[in-house]
Order: C-alpha cells, then structure tokens, then sequence
C-alpha cells in the first residue's frame, strides 16, 4: 500500500524521461527554424561533404546541406507520422474492438477472421502494397498503415473488454438499466484501454521507423523533403566516407523512439488500475 | 403481507456447456448446466425471502434471473401482474430501477475508475430521479443513509474496505428509489463483524423505505436472523418454503434437516457426528430422475427414484417437496 501510494505521489522515472524527450521533440517539430541553424534545403557547394564541425555540428551532406538543420526540420515531418499514422488506427481500432468485445459471437467470429487475414501479410509488406497501389506520399502511407494497422488494437481492446464484461460492475450496469453504449464507453472502456494506450505509444515509435522504411523506398515523404528515412536513404552511398549523412538521423530515430517507449512504460504504471 | 409483487411460476434456466465440431461430428449430445428447474414462488410487498442452499444450487442464478441478467429458458416472472419478459425499453428501464440488485463481490461489483460521487450520479442522472442541482444534496443524504462519512463522496472504490464498498452498493442501489431489493450473498465475503453492520443496515432501511427484500446466502443462521419467510433450494429447485420459524423448528424436507444438522453447533454438549447427508451434490449437468435429492437422502425409498415431488402444503404457507409428509418436530437429527 505504501509502495502505491508513493509511485502515484510521485510520477514514475520512465514517464519523466520519456516525457522530457517527447516535449522536446515537440519543441523542434513545431519551431524547427528557430533551432535549426541553416536553412535545411539551401545548398552549399563551398562546404560538401564535410565532417562535424563547429559551423556544421553534425556536417554537410553531398549538397552541403546541414544536416543538423535537415534533422530538426525532419521533426516536424516524423512527429507528425508518428501521431497521424497511429491516431486513427487507435480510436478505429478502440471503437471496433469495443463492440467486439462486448457484443461476442458471431461478431467475434468474423472479426477473428478479418484478425487472421491482416496478421497473415507482414505488416510493412502489406502496407508497401497498398502505398504502391495508392501511389508515394504522406496521405497515402497514412491511409495504407490505418488500413492494416486498427486490427491491432480492436484485438488488444476486444480481448479485454471480454474480461471486463464478466465483472460484476457490468451487471450492476445493467441491472441499472443503463444501455449498452453507456456501459461499453463510460465503464468497461475506461478499464480496457490501458494495454492499448501503452501500445500506442509503442506503435508510434513504430510508425517512425515505418516513415522512415518508406522514405528510405521512396514511397513515404518524397525528397528534398527533410525526413529522417529519406536522409538516411541520401547518406546510403556516402557511408564509407561521410558516416555522419545516415548516421545522425538515426540517432534521431532511435532517440525519439525511445521517448515513446518510456513514455508508454510510465503511463503502463500511471494508468494501472487500483484494486 | 399478502400483496404479491413479484410471483415466480415454473421458471427453467440451464446453461449450455461448449459443444465444439469434434463433439458435433463424433454425435455428442450437447450438454447444459441445469440451474434452474423449475422454480415457483411469490414475493409479497414489504417481507424479506430468504433463499438458501449449497453452492451450486442456482440460488445466484435465480436472482439474476429476477433482475433479468439472465434471460430465461422457460417460465413466467410477474412482476405486478407485469411479464417481466415482454418488458423493453423505457418500461424495461422502470422496471430496473424498482427491482434493483446489490452484488456479492463487493470488489468487483464498483467500477475502479469512477468516484462514488460519479457512480451515484450516474444512477440519479440516468434515471432522472432528482434535477442536476439537488444530486448534491442528494448524494449526501444518501450517503447518511448507509452511514458512510460524506468525504467519501470523492474517493475511489479502493480506497474502501469490503464492507464500505458493500454500503456504495447499497447506495447506488438505494438512489434510483426501488421497491425490491435482490441481495445476492450480500455479506459472505466479509468478515463476521463487518457482516453484522452490513446486514443491520439492511434491516434498518428495509423498515424505514418500506422495500421488499430477497435475500439469498448460504448461511442459515444469518437468514434465519433476518427472513420472514425462507426457501431451500436444491439443484435448482425449490424444496421447502415457509414462515422462517416454521422451517427451521419443523423443517418437512431431509434436505432442510440436513442442512440445519449440517450447521456448526456452538455448543459442545450439542454436537453431532450423525451424518444427515451423504456424498456430494450430483452434477447440475446430468441432475438424478426423480426426486433431486435422492442420491443423498438417508429416507429414499422407490417412489423417490421414480417421480420427483412437487411441492405440496404442510402447513400455513408451509411447503415441501417430498413424499415423505410425516416428519416429526421432535425426530430432530440433532
């Protein structure tokens, strides 16, 4: 008792941390030129290729690009993934799974197979085919990846609403009259979306390395663009030479990656029921 | 007394188990948890029924049936000449709100996310018993009436212990005013003292709003406390009903006796080795022909295997079901 009681007093360290690093991607995503110390798209032919620096901080690119401009100005575009390719694979998924969930049978049924066929594919291939289909570019990646992507948490959500609904809560709802939409969202979804929120924050982690996988194709966001896919794509052939092109927008990836994550481990613990 | 409420008539409910494709193709019968066979009786307005048995007799069954948890396979609830089956809608919803039901798992039975101040003012909202100004006053009256301090208006259930969470359950079923109050094991997951308070409380409020209690447990002495009138079920079926005094000092069912022989004694000098019931329940999948209880009773004869026993008059408002009608008083197992 006291153990909870001193980790809701004070917020966990991963959420801290995590926390810190989110607000400052944030921070780049939406003030990037007043961090960025050169103009991302403006060449420089006087200064190609060269190493870190103190003019260049993270050296030039194969333009003379700077590439810690390139890589701030790329927040904005991959925050902006991260958020947009997850946010409606969540609520299509949360609403969905709901229903499932708490409706049962043959909806389960059919939603089970629908589950069998998207997991079937491999989610990027999958998500490859469709852009392909639709054609490169942001809108479309977004589209492709809600396509496949909402099963993932109408699952997580279904299985557990399923557990919620057997609890006596539920009943007591019932036996109150209440009606099926107002036990499903205001008492059995409140209980159920914790999981699934945790993999959200996961998932957009993942959808910036999916952004970045495609960009890296050439079916993401299209160069010049400053995107950190892209960026590493540009680099590919200066790796023996000019490490720092690929190398710092992965670090970038990897950073913001793993603000996600400890993000998603704290609200596990904020957010965990009290019995 | 006499103002039948709610009348129960050959009410059936079984439950059926998994009968998955290998069962289907290698001819397996599918198969069910009988719960309920055939359950009568009639509540009247203002008594507290109690209804006992073992575990697994579908007492639990039986009250979630009445609140329309579950819907029944066969039979007819009344609820005020009403079928409760036909209810939907609106009337459904009035028909919630005055035959309410508290739960026996005071854990799992308040939703961990939400106040008891949210909880009460959803009931009171949803049912529009009071305008959003006077849910306040409201809420602290009815808080007074369970006897929880008004600062518990904005804690969450786990900051209770079982018995206060029992009292918010009794508090959200209290808001929307019903007229029938289903306890299912209302008190058996507390302590011994807390149960005591919980169970006085009931009293007191059942007096002094007029409400209609059935009250089920599975602990004879609790429901003997408290019952104008007891059942005693059996693999979902009612064996005895009567005038609680009646049952317990004139109890007209081998059932009955066995359970009350079966009752821890406090008294040494009292105690008895006498077995009043041998073996273990039958399964509720595959319930014996004829009488239920024959597979236990030390009095079966082959009527008993034959013809199961319907329940017949003993006394005034006395029934049993057995065709044995001469148990003495006084052949007390005890």
């Amino acid at each position: 008792m006291s153990i909870a009681l001193y980790r809701t007093a004070s917020l966990p360290r991963p959420l801290i941390f995590g926390g810190a690093i989110l607000a400052a991607s944030l921070l780049l995503a939406i003030f990037p030129s007043v961090f960025a110390p050169y103009d991302p798209n403006a060449f420089d032919y006087a200064a190609l290729l060269q190493g870190p620096s103190t003019a260049h901080l993270m050296g030039t690119d194969n333009f003379g690009r700077d590439v810690l401009s390139r890589v701030i100005h790329a927040y904005t575009i991959d925050m902006q993934i991260a958020v947009f390719a997850t946010v409606f694979p969540f609520l299509i998924g949360t609403v969905i799974g709901a229903l499932v969930g708490y409706v049962g049978g043959i909806s389960e049924t059919i939603f089970g197979r629908i589950v069998d066929a998207v997991i079937t594919f491999p989610f990027l291939v999958l998500v490859i085919a469709i852009v392909s289909i639709l054609g490169p570019g942001l809108l479309n990646m977004y589209i492709a990846v809600g396509v496949v992507g909402w099963v993932f948490y109408a699952r997580i959500i279904a299985a557990e609403v399923k557990v919620q609904k057997r609890l006596d809560y539920a009943d007591a709802g019932r036996a109150m009259g209440y009606t099926h939409m107002r036990i499903i969202f205001r008492h059995l979804l409140p209980n159920a979306i914790t999981p699934a929120v945790v993999y959200w924050m996961t998932d957009m982690a993942l959808a910036i390395l999916l952004g970045s996988s495609l960009g890296y194709l050439g079916l993401g966001a299209q160069p010049p663009a400053a995107e950190w896919g892209v960026q590493i794509a540009d680099g590919k052939n200066f790796m023996a030479t000019a490490w720092w092109i690929s190398v710092f927008p992965g670090l970038a990836i990897v950073l913001t990656g793993l603000g996600f994550s400890l993000t998603g481990d704290g609200l596990a613990e904020v957010l965990r029921t009290k019995k | 007394m006499s103002d039948v409420v709610i009348s129960a008539a050959g009410l059936r409910k079984s439950f059926p188990l998994p009968h998955g494709l290998i069962d289907r193709i290698s001819g397996k019968v599918p198969l069910a948890v009988h719960a309920l066979n055939d359950v009568s009786f009639t509540l009247h307005r203002g008594e507290t029924l109690g209804i006992v048995g073992e575990s697994g007799c579908g007492k639990s069954t039986l009250a979630r049936c009445l609140v329309r948890l579950h819907e029944l396979d066969q039979g007819e609830i009344h609820f005020e000449g009403t079928d409760v089956a036909s209810l939907s809608g609106p009337a459904r919803r009035a028909f919630n709100r005055r035959v309410q039901m508290i739960f026996q798992d005071p854990y799992s039975s308040l939703n961990p996310r939400m106040t008891v101040r949210v909880i009460l003012t959803e009931a009171l909202s949803v049912h529009a018993m009071r305008p959003a100004v006077e849910i306040p006053a409201r809420i602290a009256e009815l808080l007074d009436l369970v006897r929880l301090p008004q600062d518990s208006a904005d804690r969450y259930p786990h900051e209770f212990s079982g018995g206060q969470r029992q009292r918010i359950g009794i508090a959200r079923a209290l808001a929307v005013e019903p007229e029938i109050l289903v306890a299912d094991e209302l008190v058996s997951a507390l302590d011994v003292s807390v149960q005591a308070q919980v169970v006085n409380l009931l009293l007191d409020l059942q007096q002094r709003l007029d409400l209609t209690v059935l009250f089920v447990a599975h602990d004879l002495r609790l429901v003997r406390h408290i019952s104008h009138r007891v059942a005693v079920m059996y693999l979902g079926k009612i064996v005895e009903i009567g005038p609680t005094e009646a049952l317990f000092a004139a109890s007209q069912h081998p059932y009955t006796r066995a359970l009350l022989a079966a009752a821890p004694e406090l008294d040494p000098s009292k105690r008895s080795r006498k077995i009043a019931a041998k073996g273990e329940l039958p399964s509720p999948i595959h319930p014996p022909k004829g009488c239920l209880f024959n597979t236990r009773c030390p009095h079966a004869f082959d009527r008993c295997y034959a013809e199961r026993p319907q329940l017949t008059d003993r006394s005034v408002g006395h029934q049993a079901a057995c065709h044995l009608t001469n148990f003495d008083p006084k052949d007390s197992l005890k």
